[in-house]
């Protein structure tokens, strides 16, 4: 081993945002999750095979005990994913977290409990705020109609670039570039093309939409719950558009 | 007075950086401005080839860069053009040699010495060597070529250079972003086989400052180490005379980007 004096940091910690699939359980069955997972899995390889993914616990009833959480790990894995942590939900997840070795990650819209005191900060970004107007408490609710003022971006967001609107929302008057990424806790509102991605809702939000006058998209997320366009439908290619949520689907029509 | 610094910049390798960079940079030195080009790409010197001077290489940038020799010792003079120098990039070091003290301490020494322009010939990537050639710029080219990966690393160099620059950092005012076309087809572009200057444009937000046709006039004069512009006679050499103008604030109308009209005798005999 050479010894090189290096004066430069040996790492730089950042926060970022990633996109990162979660499986919500719906009941403890191991076997019939692996099943399912494998069939996700063959459907879209590219997509899921070896992707990240936490696991939210949250809508079981009761928490499973740490075999069975064991054993749904377990499926995961044996399906081709990477479970990579669990998602936030009460301070017994949190525990059970702790037990298993494993990060919990804040989950978009995981039923915080009000007593728990804290609320774990999301996920910060480096992109840059207009102004410094005080962040809302996470528990409540976060509707877009009562949120403060929407942060503007004026100008195009060039690939790489990320502007995250947190507590608000969003308005870019200019193209968002392929690979650029536009993220806001509110609505979304696209004056110009995007061509890279766009996620509303980004804690939870459900009824949040993205309205774009010029609709190339790479992807496409409301609350967790995204698109992704290999292909943009004809009829829907720079048009203007809007997305919303109707349930479990991602909607998007013509304006 | 200080010297303007211009970056002659891409993100993605091959577009014409280099070739850009020794024909913006004699364009200039014709125009009667005083120049030095710096080939920042070091451990993987070309300007000095395309200049023609890679023979006359005794002390390079990075020798400059350590205090290892001045800036009188680096520059080579140009055989053309009195007022046109090339500081050449060290062959056997990497980009790690360079550091944003030693560059800056360069630059300033060029204004000191009355240079009027110094054109800095960034790397491919966006790493240390690509940084530190934007980081003290004034104005930048940004080369691409019309197909898609190129386009998509413009678009990152340029969101670079809105941020990740002094004059960002010290908020004095946006560099003054340019954006060069080069490799220009119009026989592909009618066919649908490469992007038009429209459609980069439009997925770039800006205009172009010039395109240069694709040309073998510019792979004969690198070759020869003779910068294109050089060479009146090629449509390549005349597009960066035209390019280089326009940088200095004339206008002029782009040329080349239309598929040739045949003439009379070709459209007889085919051609």
């Amino acid at each position: 081993m050479s010894v090189k004096m290096d004066t430069t940091d040996a790492c730089d910690l950042r926060f970022g945002q990633v996109g990162i699939a979660c499986v919500r359980v719906r009941r403890v069955d191991a076997a019939a999750l692996c099943d399912e997972l494998e069939r996700r899995v063959r459907a879209a390889p590219q997509l899921f095979s070896r992707a990240a993914v936490v696991l939210d616990l949250s809508h079981l009833l009761d928490l499973p005990d740490d075999g069975a959480v064991d054993a749904l790990l377990e499926a995961v894995r044996s399906a081709g994913m990477l479970p990579v942590g669990l998602a936030y939900g009460t301070s017994e997840t949190e525990a059970l977290a702790k037990r298993m070795g494993l990060p919990l990650i804040a989950k978009f819209r995981a039923a915080y409990e009000p007593a728990s005191g804290a609320a774990p900060a999301p996920v910060e970004t480096a992109a840059p705020r207009h102004d410094a107007a005080p962040p809302e408490p996470i528990h409540a609710t976060p509707t877009s109609g009562n949120a403060p003022t929407a942060q503007h971006h004026a100008g195009a967001v060039r690939s790489g670039q990320q502007i995250y609107a947190r507590d608000r929302d969003l308005i870019v008057t200019g193209a968002i570039a392929n690979g650029a990424e536009v993220i806001a806790d509110g609505n979304i509102h696209v004056y110009g093309s995007l061509r890279g991605r766009a996620m509303a809702g980004a804690q939870g939000d459900e009824n949040t939409r993205i309205f774009v006058s010029d609709f190339r998209a790479e992807l496409v997320a409301i609350a967790g719950h995204y698109r992704v366009f290999e292909q943009i439908p004809d009829n829907l290619e720079g048009q203007s558009v809007q997305c919303w949520l109707e349930g479990e689907k991602l909607l998007i029509a013509k304006l | 007075m200080t010297a303007e610094i211009i970056v002659v910049t891409s993100g993605k390798g091959g577009v014409g950086k280099t070739t850009t960079s020794a024909s913006l940079a004699t364009g200039l030195a014709m125009a009667g401005k005083k120049v030095a080009v710096i080939d920042f790409d070091v451990g993987l010197r070309n300007l000095d080839l395309i200049m023609g001077c890679e023979r006359r290489v005794v002390y390079d940038f990075i020798n400059v860069v350590h205090g290892e020799a001045t800036l009188k010792q680096s520059l080579i003079k140009d055989k053309r053009h009195d007022n046109l120098y090339v500081l050449a990039a060290s062959q056997t070091r990497d980009k790690d040699a360079l550091t944003q003290e030693g560059v800056e301490k360069v630059l300033d020494g060029l204004s000191e010495d009355g240079f009027d322009y110094v054109v800095c010939d960034s790397p491919a990537g966006i790493e240390k060597g690509a940084h530190l050639a934007m980081y003290f710029a004034d104005h930048a080219v940004v080369v691409v070529n019309p197909e898609v990966s190129s386009v998509r690393d413009s678009d990152r160099i340029l969101g670079l250079l809105a941020s990740k620059t002094r004059r960002a950092e010290r908020g004095e005012g946006a560099i003054t972003q340019h954006l060069l076309l080069t490799r220009y087809n119009p026989a592909r572009v009618a066919i649908g086989e490469m992007l038009s200057v429209k459609d980069v444009e439009e997925i770039l937000g800006i205009n172009v400052v010039g395109v240069i046709p694709e040309s073998e006039n510019v792979l004969t004069a690198s070759n020869n180490g003779i910068p294109v512009i050089v060479d009146a006679n090629s449509l390549a050499g005349q597009a960066y005379s035209d390019t280089v103008a326009r940088i200095l604030g004339e206008e002029r109308p782009l040329r080349f980007i239309d598929v040739p009209k045949k003439g009379f005798l070709q459209r007889v005999f085919g051609g």
